[in-house]
């Protein structure tokens, strides 16, 4: 069907194809990606008003130095490893506090989805995928140690930038 | 996959090669800078700029010192327009074939780089897009004798990481692109290489037990 509606170059049907995909975009903005931003941001919040954020930076400043990166991009991990919509959301409000720069924010881009909503995954994918649950917790524990073998990956590229 | 034989797939399949090399080019944020004509091609700027509420402003409706809730319904509200620019965009690829055609180039390569067969290819593009459709798949190659439960633990620890790649990247991720201060698919091209570390490290692990 799709074939010869091409091979007719049928201009029409090729916007109602984007704004078909649009229409999809909005509902996955509105129902998936904003739920998620505002818990992030949310969460940020609670940090902040409680001195929560401040004592989250003090006590993974060192660790994440191992990246160059300030203690307070660990709550962008964490925050990813629940939902990668939350882990985003988390970067972004962090941005906005002004407590991670630029390319602190490229350096994390990988990780927020390399171990992104790994909890929500397990079921989604392997599970239903049928992967033997005996290997669950090896993969889980793989795609954390790739996600932070990836920051530095990304790191090593700033270099160039 | 059957060759295309009649001179209609032949041309669809034209299409899908133009559709495909001109998705990747905007998608990748090569061209953000590129002069004139070419700036056209490029994700960035086909989702543009918000306007200045007052002169002197930063672009957009955000506004200034925002916080918690209300902020980040605001913030969600200025990232809607790239999600549904991404979205409609590989709706269009798709249907012009540009998926067909990135199958068909990855297929030969799996068995290699994956250690699973070609016949996967699908289920792998598919990946891209929706891991709930690629797990059922996954399964259903299983199912169906395509591969064994080995290859599926491995192609499944591909799609696990991050999920599907594109999709994700380009809905979820797209809230940070402005902050990046690299083009704007070298993070993607980073989280894709992983997705292949963690397969192949699992693909290892299972060689060496079953040996």
């Amino acid at each position: 069907m799709a074939k010869s509606e091409v091979a007719a170059g049928s201009r029409r049907t090729l916007m109602d194809m984007f704004v078909e995909g649009a229409r999809r975009g909005w509902n996955i903005a509105t129902t998936n990606m904003m739920p998620n931003v505002i818990m992030a941001f949310v969460l940020i919040q609670a940090l902040k008003v409680t001195g929560l954020l401040d004592i989250i930076g003090k006590v993974f400043g060192p660790v994440m130095a191992l990246w160059g990166l300030p203690g307070e991009a660990a709550a962008v991990l964490v925050a990813s490893f629940m939902s990668m919509g939350g882990g985003v959301g988390v970067a972004a409000s962090l941005y906005t506090a002004k407590k991670l720069s630029g390319a602190d924010i490229t350096v994390l881009m990988p990780a927020i989805f390399l171990m992104g909503a790994l909890v929500q995954y397990m079921g989604r994918c392997l599970g239903t995928a049928e992967v033997d649950s005996r290997y669950w917790s090896h993969i889980i524990a793989i795609c954390v140690i790739n996600a932070l073998l990836a920051m530095w990956v990304m790191r090593a590229i700033l270099i160039f930038f | 996959m059957p060759q295309p034989t009649s001179q209609d797939e032949k041309k669809f399949e034209i299409w899908g090669v133009v559709a495909l090399i001109l998705g990747v080019v905007v998608f990748s944020g090569l061209l953000t800078k590129a002069p004139g004509f070419w700036r056209a091609f490029d994700f960035t700027n086909l989702v543009g700029d918000f306007g200045k509420i007052v002169k002197d402003a930063a672009p957009g409706f955000r506004g200034s010192g925002g916080t918690a809730a209300r902020d980040g319904f605001v913030f969600a509200l200025t990232l809607i327009p790239g999600v549904m620019l991404a979205l409609g965009l590989v709706n269009v690829i798709d249907y012009l074939g540009g998926l067909k055609v990135a199958e068909k180039l990855i297929t030969p390569i799996l068995r290699p780089i994956l250690g699973i067969p070609g016949s996967a290819g699908l289920t792998l593009i598919a990946a891209l897009q929706s891991s709930d459709a690629a797990a059922a798949m996954t399964r259903q190659l299983r199912d169906d004798g395509f591969i064994n439960q080995k290859e599926l633990n491995v192609f499944a620890s591909w799609q696990f990481p991050g999920g599907p790649p594109i999709s994700n990247y380009y809905t979820i991720a797209v809230a940070l692109f402005p902050y990046l201060t690299v083009p704007i698919i070298l993070p993607l091209i980073v989280m894709v290489i992983g997705k292949f570390a963690v397969a192949n490290v699992m693909r290892f692990a299972f060689n060496r037990n079953t040996k």
